[in-house]
């Protein structure tokens, strides 16, 4: 993410305990200005405690934040002036079924101090932008999934946040659904908003972020996405004979965390891919294996989040 | 900011009102009976003055020595009395018509936006407590007064007619119902749904509220009704007594609600 360097959502040991049991604990992570931030985690991982501490409308138990600039917690003037500064598209949708999506919009614009030329014509242009213009008069009760999704991510925006919280939004979708309200999330990040995204769905993450985190009440792994996934630090080498005298020679060597064969391919484990490879491969043939492959094994964003959770749980 | 969005959920609410069909049949009955009562009174007026007068019944005879006993009911005659009787006292049912009609629109105003998921995005925009809970209070007031007052008009027109046809007097309005209508029915309204909306606050679903609004708030608010409005009837100076002591009480419950109103309660409590 280069040129990024303002902290745009700054979370500093934060933890919130109900009814003595914390759904949050010592979470601390930094999301800078214009970066896409996916938070994954299981069901009740405390993801959306996180963005309601984030947003204010919960006080943290312990710990502190920052977010577009102001101090969390926060008075009842910069409470106001935080919502203000920060968009949210919760997991339903959130609309009133018997009036109109526009007249939907309206209220809530509004109520976010839109004036009622800027909130008509930024009505119109998100609208149309999201192929929701033809049918804004009808009552948002009548609108498809998707439609009331997208009408939502339009309300996230309409005040042109710099921070957007984006919670499960393509959660229920069909995938053409899904894949549009990802379209306009990797367009609104272009746009250079600061976005937290929660989510289950490991590719979106995949796809969208820049940042990764992985919590389940804590924060079990972050960082950016390319050192997170491409960065593995596996190595996969094909023999044309048994692999297996190699094993004990191999796992010895200073830079080797572990090494193991599978039929005729040796699965090692290094501190450091770049430097060790030559080395590893040097010493395989020194020992005397006829190599017919070799290729860096790199971890999926599934292995790191399963290992994570998986982690936690046992 | 406030006066604005005041106007935005008053619209929103008559919008919503306008096609929730399960809410209409309070706002279509209570004005019926409002405006049907006085005059089903006065048609019945010589048959419950001849039971009355022939004493058949311990009742009967206790409501005649009222009539006839007391003073503030003026003099004419037996009819007459029993005219202006009942006809001042059913002008308490135009203090209880705000009360059911706003309680119970209060009791709904918060619990439904649990419902329907629109608390937390309304909670996530700059909007304040004192904001929100002034424009569900003018939303849930503002139509039940205007009904009262428009079924008043209708009620006390056809009840002053009603009289002179029956009885040759006109004994509506008083000085007791003005006061009544303009000063005691909008604070009743705002004390009973300042009462509904704490309903609404704390209970996570409608019936629960709706219940707690049916089996306290509204018989509360009625023994309210009796102690301030009855006065009332009979004397504009205890009407504005009985006014002074509503608009404190609408005052306290406020900011009481105010200080109660959790955003984390009312979110982390809603499943």
């Amino acid at each position: 993410m280069p040129g990024y360097d303002l902290p745009m959502i700054r979370a500093d040991n934060l933890s919130r305990s109900f009814d003595g049991r914390f759904a949050v604990e010592g979470l601390s992570f930094t999301v800078p200005e214009g970066a896409l931030c996916a938070l994954l985690g299981p069901n009740g991982a405390g993801k959306t405690t996180t963005i309601r501490m984030l947003l204010g409308l919960i006080p943290a138990t312990n710990g502190s934040a920052e977010v577009a600039g102001i101090s969390l917690p926060a008075s009842e003037d910069s409470g106001a002036a935080l919502r203000a500064r920060v968009g949210l598209l919760t997991e339903a949708p959130g609309f009133y079924d018997r009036i109109s999506g526009r007249a939907n919009l309206e209220l809530f614009g509004r109520l976010y101090g839109l004036d009622e030329t800027t909130l008509a014509s930024r009505i119109e242009h998100w609208l149309r932008r999201l192929e929701l213009w033809e049918p804004r008069e009808r009552p948002f009760g009548t609108w498809s999934k998707g439609m009331k999704q997208r009408l939502a991510l339009v309300r996230a925006v309409l005040h042109e946040p710099k921070v957007i919280f984006l919670d499960e939004p393509t959660a229920g979708l069909d995938p053409a659904g899904a894949r549009e309200v990802r379209g306009i999330i990797a367009d609104l990040r272009a746009e250079g908003r600061t976005i937290l995204l929660c989510t289950h769905n490991l590719s979106e993450a995949e796809e969208l972020a820049d940042l990764i985190g992985v919590m389940r009440r804590r924060m079990l792994v972050f960082g950016p996405r390319e050192s997170l996934i491409e960065g593995g630090t596996g190595l996969e080498i094909e023999l044309t004979g048994d692999p297996d005298p190699l094993v004990h020679l191999l796992s010895v060597l200073p830079r080797v965390r572990s090494c193991r064969a599978a039929g005729r391919v040796l699965r090692l484990e290094l501190d450091d891919l770049r430097r060790a490879t030559p080395e590893v491969i040097g010493e395989v043939v020194r020992l005397g294996g006829a190599i017919l492959s070799v290729r860096p094994i790199s971890t999926t964003l599934e292995e790191i989040y399963l290992r994570a959770v998986g982690e936690v749980a046992a | 900011m406030t006066r604005e969005i005041m106007l935005l959920f008053l619209r929103k609410e008559l919008s919503d009102l306008r096609s929730n069909r399960q809410v209409w049949p309070a706002y279509y009955l209570l004005p019926i009976i409002a405006i049907a009562l006085p005059l089903i009174l006065l048609i019945a007026l010589p048959a419950l003055t001849d039971a009355a007068q022939a004493g058949h019944d311990a009742g009967a005879r206790m409501i005649l020595e009222t009539v006839m006993n007391d003073p503030r009911l003026g003099g004419g005659t037996i009819e007459e009395r029993f005219a202006r009787f009942m006809l001042r006292d059913l002008q308490l049912f135009y203090l209880f018509m705000p009360v059911v009609l706003s309680s119970s629109a209060a009791a709904l105003a918060l619990v439904r936006e649990k419902e329907q998921r629109t608390l937390e995005p309304i909670l996530a925009t700059p909007l304040r407590d004192r904001d929100l809970l002034l424009a569900k209070l003018i939303a849930a007031v503002v139509p039940a007064v205007l009904l009262t007052w428009a079924a008043a008009m209708v009620g006390i027109a056809a009840g002053s007619l009603g009289a002179l046809w029956r009885v040759g007097v006109l004994i509506l309005p008083t000085a007791g119902n003005l006061v009544a209508l303009v000063l005691l029915a909008p604070l009743m309204a705002v004390v009973a749904a300042l009462a509904g909306l704490r309903a609404s606050a704390r209970f996570t679903d409608v019936p629960g509220a709706m219940q707690f609004t049916g089996l306290v708030v509204v018989p509360f608010s009625l023994v309210l009704v009796a102690v301030v409005g009855r006065p009332a009837m009979l004397s504009p100076v205890a009407g504005m007594a009985g006014a002074v002591f509503l608009a404190l009480v609408a005052y306290w419950l406020f900011h009481r609600n105010l200080r109660r109103f959790r955003r984390e309660e009312i979110l982390t409590r809603w499943r």
